[in-house]
């Protein structure tokens, strides 16, 4: 894996992002940066932006307003292969007709590196091979990617996106629907590959374990950012998420020293 | 089954089947006389002349035509991720006939060049109406060329039906026997027309083979993949529509081609590969050759009309391989 995020520079800056669609707010003056190697979570409820305020970082939305820049250059000043050899994006969007088989997909992360007239050579194929082996669907390499479990599916993607050998990677909503084995398979698969990510969630543990920094949206505004044991308060659940919830600072699963926050929703009354 | 392994059996098999379908017809032929005809053409023999002026062209033109339309199947399955979509579906075959029928109800032309022309004329402008409403559109750009595809082809379908209701009984039955499709106006000196318009799309094809396949991943997908998905989808309607357009106004409304052959492909290989878009232009053309043979050989003195056999192979085959899935999964 190419290791250009290595030193501790801005990955992305977003200054003042505004984002309106037929008169609707959806994303209101968002302002923050993401340092390199960095592991950053976004959480908000449901409809507060955070696909929005993605699309505009992979580019499949224009911004109404603000800027932001890769790398110290406005994002839409790279010319469009060469912004998807540096970023790579696993979304929720899944082929499952046309038999494709989980190759096609991993395959489909060298179209970046690849101009009309070039073809997909031996170096190319152990490469997306490699990848398939690091997320452990070798023996499903042939199989239709409509076959795979879900889990096994992200898995997949996240194959695809190593074979772009990026440098930034963006998921969205990677653990949705799925179990809490892969959940954590998936995450911890992320993390191995030591270069930056954002990646929005649903799930606030998660997050707060693995996030080496987390943003909060609510109704299209950056609320707050910051370590997870600062920013998972109760008393930010309970103005975001309208729950009542007590958190527990406990010991990072993967770094011992370091607190995170546990948080213990209480059910059945009202905040 | 290997994918070169099924290029390899197509490529004999539609050799063989191209020397049968020289042989096979009203008039018997042998084999000798087909070589010979084909190595040392001599005009003055009429079996001879049978088989190059005849039936060559015409079997170049059946595989031709079964090529492209399996090829503009396929684009059009990719770029809607639509497994139903087919070139009828978007009203370029219903602007054809209407073409023909403006032409019947204006000149009172019924055959030759100029219907070709007027079909063709018919196609474009369902194309052209398509590519304006589908154009500038970011989001569910899919679905609106669907939805317009299919008002369009109701559109010009209750335009013809009203020119066929003012039209003479003779007129009627002319366009109707167009529109069943025929291999019958192939000759030498318009053959040139589908065959490139048909090899040029092949080439693009095929230099495009990995973005075009990056829109089955989702438009959200392929974008962070640097494919202008926009772009890349109107390129292809385009090219679909450009193969549509010329093969029908060569060879009539041909149906079920371009919607079946692409599925029938995928049972066996996948459409992400150069052998996969090869093996379907191929298949196509393979089962046009045959086609075409049925048509002329199953009734004496009678020549049966392309699309009714496609549909009714088609049809039965296709329902047979989907029982064939159901019970083997």
């Amino acid at each position: 894996m190419d290791d250009r995020g290595s030193n501790r520079s801005p990955v992305i800056e977003v200054c003042n992002l505004d984002l309106k669609i037929a008169e609707h707010h959806i994303l209101n003056k968002i302002d923050f940066t993401i340092q390199a190697g960095n592991f950053v979570g976004l959480i908000g409820p449901n409809g507060a932006g955070k696909s929005s305020l993605l699309r505009c970082l992979y580019r499949y939305v224009t911004p109404s307003a603000g800027r932001i820049t890769f790398f110290g250059k406005s994002l839409f000043d790279y010319p469009r292969q060469e912004y998807a050899k540096q970023v790579a994006v696993v979304l929720q969007e899944i082929p499952d007709q046309f038999n494709l088989t989980v190759f096609d997909v991993v395959a489909m992360g060298v179209l970046p590196h690849k101009t009309l007239f070039s073809s997909v050579n031996q170096q190319d194929k152990t490469h997306i091979f490699n990848a398939i082996d690091k997320v452990g669907l070798n023996d499903k390499a042939q199989q239709p990617f409509s076959h795979l479990s879900g889990g096994e599916k992200q898995r997949a993607l996240i194959a695809r996106a190593i074979v772009q050998q990026p440098t930034f990677l963006i998921m969205d909503e990677p653990t949705s629907h799925l179990d809490v084995k892969y959940q954590i398979q998936i995450m911890e698969l992320a993390k191995s590959l030591n270069i930056t990510v954002l990646a929005s969630f649903h799930d606030l543990n998660l997050a707060g374990a693995l996030c080496d920094e987390i943003l909060v949206l609510q109704q299209g505004e950056l609320v707050a950012q910051g370590v997870p044991i600062d920013v998972l308060t109760a008393q930010l659940l309970a103005d975001v998420y309208d729950v009542r919830a007590s958190v527990v600072p406990v010991p990072c699963p993967y770094e011992g020293v370091v607190q995170v926050p546990h948080i213990r929703y209480h059910y059945g009354c009202k905040s | 089954m290997k994918g070169a392994t099924i290029v390899a059996t197509l490529f004999i098999s539609c050799l063989v089947s191209f020397f049968i379908a020289l042989k096979l017809g009203a008039i018997a032929i042998t084999t000798e006389q087909v070589l010979q005809a084909l190595w040392q053409y001599d005009a003055g023999d009429f079996s001879q002349k049978i088989i190059v002026e005849l039936r060559l062209p015409r079997v170049i033109l059946a595989f031709i035509a079964g090529s492209g339309l399996a090829m503009a199947g396929l684009i059009l399955q990719t770029v809607t991720r639509n497994p139903l979509a087919d070139p009828y579906l978007f009203g370029i075959s219903s602007g054809a006939s209407f073409g023909v029928v403006v032409l019947f109800a204006v000149t009172g032309i019924q055959a030759g060049l100029a219907l070709s022309g007027a079909a063709f004329a018919g196609s474009l402008l369902a194309m052209t109406l398509l590519l304006l409403i589908a154009k500038g559109r970011t989001s569910g750009q899919v679905e609106a060329m669907l939805l317009a595809g299919v008002a369009l082809s109701f559109l010009f379908s209750s335009f013809t039906s009203l020119l066929l209701y003012w039209s003479d009984p003779q007129a009627i039955s002319a366009i109707l026997f167009w529109n069943l499709g025929s291999f019958s106006r192939a000759d030498w000196q318009w053959l040139w027309l589908p065959s490139s318009v048909v090899s040029g799309c092949m080439l693009i094809m095929l230099l495009l083979r990995r973005p075009i396949n990056a829109l089955l991943l989702g438009d959200e997908s392929a974008t962070t993949l640097g494919v202008s998905v926009e772009k890349v989808r109107l390129g292809m309607l385009l090219l679909s529509s450009l193969l549509t357009a010329v093969l029908v106004a060569m060879c009539g409304g041909v149906g079920f081609v371009g919607l079946m052959i692409p599925h029938i492909v995928r049972f066996f290989i996948s459409q992400a590969t150069t052998l996969g878009l090869i093996t379907t232009a191929m298949s196509g053309g393979l089962l046009m050759i045959w086609v075409d043979v049925i048509a002329r050989v199953s009734f004496e003195n009678q020549e049966l009309p392309i699309g009714v056999i496609t549909s009714a192979i088609g049809s039965v085959f296709f329902l047979f391989l989907l029982m064939f899935r159901k019970r083997s999964s």
